[in-house]
């Protein structure tokens, strides 16, 4: 029995073909995970499934019913959650929940879902002040309302930490009976590895079709594989890095002292490649909190938090969503100011010389924050400037960034219409203009695909060794292993502070035998994904 | 109906939540009347004359002295023509009016005198008052002067009566009609961003995958932001008539049934701009220019439609303000004139439900893209 039965289905956007003569069965009673790069259809082929777009060719049959001419009958039947989750941000929990009840023609019986999706203390909240894993969780419920034969959700955990994560999985799982169909488009791997089927979709076209496990046992392995499919990613030197320069305006501390708050242990700091020069400005941390602290009304959204990191360092930020990590973030940058406490940036406070502390800093925000209505060439010009790279060489540097991040093809293309993956590296691009030695990345990875996160953690990681001190927020468990040191955070406290490696050791002694999963490492250290729940765990007891 | 209850209830909810929708259907009129009370006056003001006499004859004085007593005209008497000419330049006033030295001599002979009136073209509307001023004060001092028996005699003697507003007051037509222009704003503003924030924020997506039929998209719409105009609507008429005490000669019933059917139309330009924009910040400019605009300039607040060009005549026939302004200045004004209410009342009815049409043309149940 297939819930869905596609066949030749081609859908085109001037010009640019999204779905490309696909054929496609999905089972019914089976979770069937959807996986592809940026701009392989996934959002277009769930859309089309359910008729919200109309095909240019080929015919599509969900639950017997013709999408594109059954419309009314078809949509009572399933449950979908878009991208952006549907939820009205300036109505609370309840209002929500009771406006899809009601448009669902459903009785207001939400016990049970506020107790799945602990969400019962929240209620009166008004849905755009609840936290993204919050947010996705009510999303969710408001789509499973009315119980829907089939359920389709559009990459549901994009931004989302790994323990809202795993509620989100349970709560699907959960929720719905044998008989359900569940389409989930994901860019998590992991998370596809653990569905009934996965269908690979690259440019339009289903390029794998079938279960996990016969593709690979673990979830890395099937990551590796479906990057395979994908065409493959080269480990190539980073031109980015080997673009950048680095600005010797200040010196260092010639050798690089374990600070204060560094973890015990093995010291895992890339050795610096340009040995510091002994000068004036000697400073041995290149970013440092101290004591930074944000209180609003009688809650602390980060409490007492300090830490220095070293030159070439990349010190990752990790915690649920809603811990404090955007509020240390903009205050570590001067865009909040701290209630008590200060940060400094090569040394210069950034409260007393707020300019000349950022002028050392690339940001990269977590949305995307650049000019959508201008060019890629214009943003790069624009964000020159405001560096204040003179006009004689702004138009070399721009030339030769385009170069370096391969945007020749793009460059008079309006930003706002680049694949996601695009964005993010001109957002980089931007950040890097004017070879700045510190980074701070704000989920600089949320919603990119998994070839395009490799390649930017390459020119992360190619870029440390060249000295530049990188900052990084991340839901990718997977991503924080690249960082030399992490700091978890959970309500508004740094709770552990260390090495990945550090840090899992800490949650095998809290965790001795964590649930055999085959993700283990061979050392028998938990992963990354288990040590971030165990150690939260632990801090809430 | 389950379904468009709910989502009246959502909309309004956030209306409440939303402070723009209060401030643009309370604040805005508020702030429209204070202006076109205190900031529009097109009542005739006092014009500063510069008067020179070159005539010794004492008879003569009297005219100047005529021209300090009118109502109309303050004077300034300058004894050289030097100066007169630069407080000209200056603006200091507004025109001149200078007597020769021949020109008691000229009367004494039964010759008609030559008085010189200097006016400030720049000032095209100045400059007419200036003239027809001057002669007026000009001619009513020499019927009263020794040399009355030059007149001519008065064979007419018009009896002025001033209907439908005898103080002359600007105010009595220009409040009602600034209501006009702030519902124009408050109808097409409150609806053009309602469909596009939808469509922004992701939800009109989800409301499009669940069982919501066209009808209640578009009704859901209407009747909320039609409810919050009426309340504006009211909050108008009392500013204007509570507050500022401009005479009310009509019926309420009708006036408050001719605004409904008004923001009826206006609900629909709003909502059409927005389904078709599906862009919050490009169906706002174009509100501005498609609602406030027009509604100054051509619906005949401003500017009389007879004296438009006939392209703009014939444009002002489907600008929804026009049929208002007419209807609401003689409600308030006239009082109830049949013939008036029926006949922009019909047109504001044919233009409101040629517009629902539209809308519900314009409400995509698919995406587009």
């Amino acid at each position: 029995m297939n819930t869905v039965t596609i066949t030749n289905l081609t859908k085109t956007f001037n010009n640019l073909t999204a779905i490309n003569n696909l054929s496609l069965d999905i089972e019914k009673g089976k979770i069937t995970g959807l996986i592809g790069a940026d701009g392989a259809g996934k959002t277009t082929l769930i859309r089309l499934i359910i008729g919200l777009l109309l095909p240019d060719s080929g015919n599509v049959e969900v639950l017997g019913l013709n999408p594109f001419t059954q419309k009314p009958e078809l949509v009572s039947k399933i449950g979908y959650m878009p991208q952006k989750f549907g939820l009205y941000e300036d109505l609370t929990v309840i209002e929500n929940l009771k406006l899809y009840a009601d448009l669902k023609n459903q009785p207001y019986d939400f016990d049970k879902m506020l107790e799945f999706t602990s969400l019962e203390p929240f209620q009166d909240r008004l849905a755009g002040a609840l936290s993204g894993g919050m947010k996705q969780k009510l999303g969710l419920a408001c789509t499973l309302l009315g119980t829907p034969e089939f359920l389709l959700l559009d990459e549901p955990s994009v931004g989302v930490d790994p323990i809202s994560r795993r509620d989100l999985m349970k709560m699907v799982r959960e929720m719905i009976s044998p008989e359900t169909t569940v389409l989930w488009s994901t860019a998590y791997l992991d998370e596809a590895h653990s569905f009934d089927t996965a269908v690979v979709l690259d440019k339009g076209k289903v390029i794998y079709n079938g279960k996990p496990h016969d593709l690979a046992s673990t979830p890395q392995e099937f990551e590796e594989k479906v990057i395979e499919l994908m065409g493959g990613y080269k480990n190539e030197p980073s031109k980015i890095a080997e673009n950048y320069t680095y600005n010797k305006t200040f010196n260092f501390d010639p050798s690089p002292q374990p600070s204060p708050t560094r973890g015990e242990g093995e010291n895992s700091s890339i050795s610096l490649p340009n040995s510091p020069q002994k000068g004036k400005d000697v400073i041995t941390c290149t970013v440092e909190a101290d004591k930074l602290e944000k209180k609003y009304g009688n809650f602390y959204a980060v409490k007492n938090n300090s830490f220095c990191i070293n030159r070439g360092e990349i010190f990752g930020l990790l915690g649920p969503n809603g811990a404090g990590k955007s509020t240390s973030f903009k205050m570590m940058c001067g865009l909040t100011k701290p209630t008590s406490g200060t940060a400094r940036i090569m040394g210069i406070d950034i409260l007393k010389n707020p300019a000349k502390a950022r002028s050392n800093l690339g940001y990269m925000a977590q949305k995307f924050s650049l000019y959508g209505q201008l060019t890629v060439r214009q943003n790069l010009q624009f964000f020159a400037a405001a560096y204040g790279i003179g006009l004689l060489d702004r138009k070399k540097r721009v030339d030769e960034i385009i170069e370096v991040f391969d945007f020749q093809d793009v460059q008079n293309q309006k930003s706002e219409d680049l694949p996601l993956g695009f964005k993010q590296r001109l957002s980089l691009a931007c950040a890097l203009i004017h070879n700045p030695p510190i980074l701070f990345l704000d989920e600089p990875t949320s919603g990119v695909d998994v070839i395009a996160r490799r390649e930017f953690w390459n020119h992360i990681t190619s870029l440390a060794k060249k000295g530049v001190t990188i900052l990084v927020t991340t839901h990718f468990m997977d991503e924080a292993e690249f960082c030399d040191r992490i700091s978890l955070f959970y309500k508004g406290e740094a709770i552990a502070v260390g090495t990945p490696d550090e840090l899992k050791r800490q949650a095998a002694l809290l965790n001795p035998s964590p649930k055999s999963s085959p993700a283990r490492e061979e050392e028998g250290l938990p992963t990354m994904e288990d040590t971030f729940i165990t150690l939260i765990k632990e801090s809430e007891e | 109906m389950k379904i468009l209850m709910a989502l009246i209830k959502k909309e309004f909810l956030q209306i409440i939540r939303d402070p723009s929708s209060i401030i643009i259907a309370f604040v805005l009129p508020l702030l429209s009347i204070l202006i076109y009370m205190y900031g529009v006056n097109l009542d005739s003001v006092k014009v500063t004359l510069g008067i020179k006499n070159d005539d010794p004859n004492s008879e003569i004085s009297t005219l100047v002295k005529s021209f300090g007593h009118s109502k109309y005209v303050n004077s300034i008497v300058f004894n050289n023509e030097k100066e007169l000419t630069e407080a000209i330049t200056r603006s200091k006033i507004k025109g001149a009016v200078i007597i020769p030295n021949d020109f008691s001599t000229k009367l004494s002979r039964g010759q008609s005198g030559d008085l010189l009136i200097i006016t400030d073209g720049s000032e095209v509307n100045t400059a007419n008052y200036v003239q027809s001023y001057s002669t007026s004060i000009a001619n009513g001092w020499l019927n009263t002067s020794k040399f009355r028996r030059l007149a001519n005699p008065v064979v007419v003697n018009p009896e002025l009566r001033i209907w439908y507003n005898q103080d002359l007051n600007s105010h009595y037509f220009i409040l009602p009609g600034s209501i006009s222009v702030t519902m124009t704003l408050i109808g097409i503003l409150l609806t053009a961003l309602v469909v596009a924030r939808e469509w922004e924020r992701g939800t009109m997506e989800a409301l499009l995958s669940t069982q919501v039929r066209k009808i209640d998209i578009v009704l859901g719409k209407y009747i909320p932001y039609f409810t919050l105009g009426m309340i504006s609507m009211m909050f108008n008429v009392f500013l204007c008539v509570g507050v500022f005490k401009v005479p009310f000669r009509g019926n309420f019933l009708v006036l408050f049934s001719v605004s409904a059917l008004f923001l009826f139309t206006l609900l629909g330009v709003g909502l059409t701009i927005s389904s078709k924009l599906k862009n919050q910040f490009l169906a706002s400019q174009v509100s501005l220019g498609i609602g406030f605009l027009p509604a100054l300039l051509l619906s005949g607040l401003m500017f009389p439609i007879n004296s438009m060009p006939k392209f703009f005549q014939i444009l002002t026939m489907i600008l929804p303000p026009r049929y208002f302004i007419t209807f609401i200045e003689s409600e308030f004004m006239a009082g109830g004139v049949n013939s008036i209410r029926l006949i922009n009342a019909f047109f504001l009815t044919i233009l409101g439900l040629f517009l629902f049409a539209l809308v519900y043309k314009s409400t995509d149940m698919r995406l587009k893209n």
